[in-house]
């Protein structure tokens, strides 16, 4: 078996003809955090949608463990162990904090067909256990306080923990944050930081797209610059910060706000 | 909260109960029909209100489970009891044959094409194919609940056994709510890619959702069609859907005492005002649009937030 998690291979995606993104392979090994930076439109999110499964790639590999995942439905994608959270922040507002993060046990509840009617005592047992797990999961994340409040109706920042805490609910192998820091202010990104290498620890690989290059900077053993859907550069954080082709590709492109 | 919750679902429970003892037999065979409509409103809720799939033509459901126990008894001779299970069993095979290819539209096309299933349905009903559905006149002469010898014929019999049904449907309703199905469906229904991506098939839940919904209804196309001991077809036709769908959505989605008042309020108080003849759909209509306009979720609005006590640490 491949020493790679995920192998991007020559991977293409096309809108109408608009090249959205352009050959692009990139290898990520287990338990790295692997950084994506570029101008905004460079195609990240794009790319994320195709490892994902909501977009299928015209051309090239995505491969998982060696297995080709192009063009497999996003659900089964998450059944595979590779659990995202969003750029615009996709909660089930209305429902409770610990509601959405009971989402994320889904995929872990051995619940049969028939429990949606009748309960029985395996179901017991595992609604007791999931829900114990969202408890812990609240803790981690420091969310136990707002347990039974709607999502939606939290700040920006919670909101965020909420959805990294509901793709870790399901224990994912491989974790993709598409701009975790965006929208939060200076004290909850060291937050997020802190909390970005607890979750590497748990042994869970990282793929994360971010604007604030601090952070990704100190965070990702590896990154991918892309700009207009190709690859401009890759390596470690001081040989991309250093490399003129990067350089390049920001400047006059320094408006790095992102509006979620 | 809690404590107010479960008194009032008591008094109403009680109320339900000795309802009988007080009324007429034409407010009984009201009180009767509530209980079935209640059933079919909760089974719509569950493809609607839970699931969030715009389905318009639930009374095919309906009419199948009616027409199932009314064929088999009336042409066949078959008991009733005997007809019970596959009332509930050839909807929910009806309801995955016909939906399972559409399960993928989105709301509005999925809409069309439901009622589009409902009209076919009236159609075959009135045309009398293969002889067995007796055409626009419906069947008439169903045989009442024969046990032991015991005939459950009375008026006071239909509503017990109403009772019951309403009873079994709340415990599978109350069972959806604390499974993973019953949430998935509100995940879906809330946002769909969020919930794909935490590895929930869209085309699993909502199929689970219809099938389910199905079987309720048909259980209560039975009950209704022994009540009467007779079907015809526009009992079954595409306003009699409109009617169960709009009785999820002013009544409050996925919300259990939101149904039974919207089952309240659009059927039995057109029955208190029996009096003002047609003018009093004019009020309903006007109600409906009210209703739509202050409380877009229902006059009583689902509650999210059912979680175990020992994850509630809120400081109170």
């Amino acid at each position: 078996m491949s020493e790679y998690l995920l192998e991007i291979q020559n991977v293409s995606k096309l809108f109408s003809g608009l090249v959205a993104i352009d050959n692009l392979s990139m290898k990520v090994k287990k338990g790295q955090i692997y950084g994506i930076i570029g101008p905004n439109g460079a195609g990240k999110t794009t790319l994320f949608n195709c490892i994902t499964g909501i977009y299928t790639p015209e051309i090239g590999q995505i491969l998982w463990k060696g297995k080709d995942i192009k063009g497999i439905s996003p659900y089964k994608i998450a059944g595979l162990g590779i659990l995202r959270t969003f750029q615009t922040i996709r909660l089930f507002s209305e429902m409770s904090v610990a509601e959405n993060i009971m989402s994320g046990r889904h995929i872990k509840s051995k619940q049969r067909w028939y429990n949606g009617i009748i309960p029985t005592p395996a179901y017991f047992k595992d609604e007791k256990y999931q829900w114990t797990k969202v408890g812990e999961l609240m803790e981690f994340f420091n969310l136990s306080l707002y347990a039974t409040t709607p999502a939606g109706d939290l700040s920006y920042g919670i909101q965020r923990r909420i959805e990294m805490a509901r793709a870790l609910a399901a224990e994912p192998e491989l974790l993709i944050l598409d701009e975790p820091a965006a929208g939060l202010n200076e004290n909850e990104t060291i937050e997020l930081t802190e909390m970005i290498r607890k979750i590497q620890a748990m042994g869970v690989t990282i793929m994360m797209i971010e604007h604030d290059m601090e952070m990704v900077m100190s965070l990702s053993e590896y990154i991918t610059v892309i700009n207009f859907g190709a690859k401009i550069s890759e390596g470690v954080p001081s040989f991309v910060q250093a490399d003129p082709k990067v350089v390049e590709a920001y400047i006059g492109s320094d408006e790095e706000d992102e509006d979620a | 909260m809690m404590n107010k919750t479960s008194l009032i679902a008591l008094l109403l429970l009680g109320f339900a109960g000795l309802y009988p003892l007080f009324v007429d037999s034409a407010w009984l065979a009201v009180g009767t029909t509530f209980l079935v409509f209640a059933c079919v409103a909760f089974s719509q809720d569950i493809i609607l209100g839970r699931a969030g799939v715009f389905h318009m033509g639930h009374a095919m459901f309906f009419g199948l489970g009616a027409y199932t126990t009314a064929i088999l008894n009336v042409q066949f001779g078959w008991a009733i009891l005997a007809t019970w299970i596959p009332s509930v069993v050839i909807p929910m095979a009806c309801a995955f044959a016909l939906v399972a290819p559409i399960i993928h539209l989105r709301g509005d096309y999925l809409l069309v094409a439901t009622i589009g299933f409902n009209i076919i349905f009236i159609q075959i009903l009135e045309n009398d194919v293969f002889g067995l559905t007796g055409g626009p006149n419906g069947l008439f002469g169903i045989d009442v609940v024969r046990v032991f010898g015991y005939d459950f014929s009375s008026q006071i019999h239909m509503y017990y056994m109403a009772f019951i049904l309403l009873g079994i449907t709340l415990f599978i309703m109350r069972s959806l709510d604390r499974s993973k199905f019953g949430r998935a469906m509100f995940y879906i229904h809330k946002d769909d890619i969020a919930a794909q991506s935490m590895g929930i098939s869209l085309r699993y839940y909502k199929l689970y959702a219809f099938i389910l919904g199905a079987g309720i209804a048909g259980a209560a196309g039975s009950m209704f069609s022994v009540q009467y001991s007779a079907v015809s077809p526009e009992a079954f036709n595409v306003t009699q859907s409109i009617m169960f769908f709009t009785i999820v959505l002013v009544g409050g989605s996925a919300s259990l005492p939101g149904v039974l008042i919207g089952t309240f309020v659009m059927f039995v108080l057109p029955e208190v005002f029996r009096e003002f003849e047609t003018a009093r759909y004019l009020v309903f209509g006007v109600a409906m649009i009210l209703t739509m306009i202050l409380r877009p979720r229902g006059i009583w609005p689902v509650k999210f937030g059912n979680i175990p006590s020992f994850l509630k640490k809120e400081a109170k």
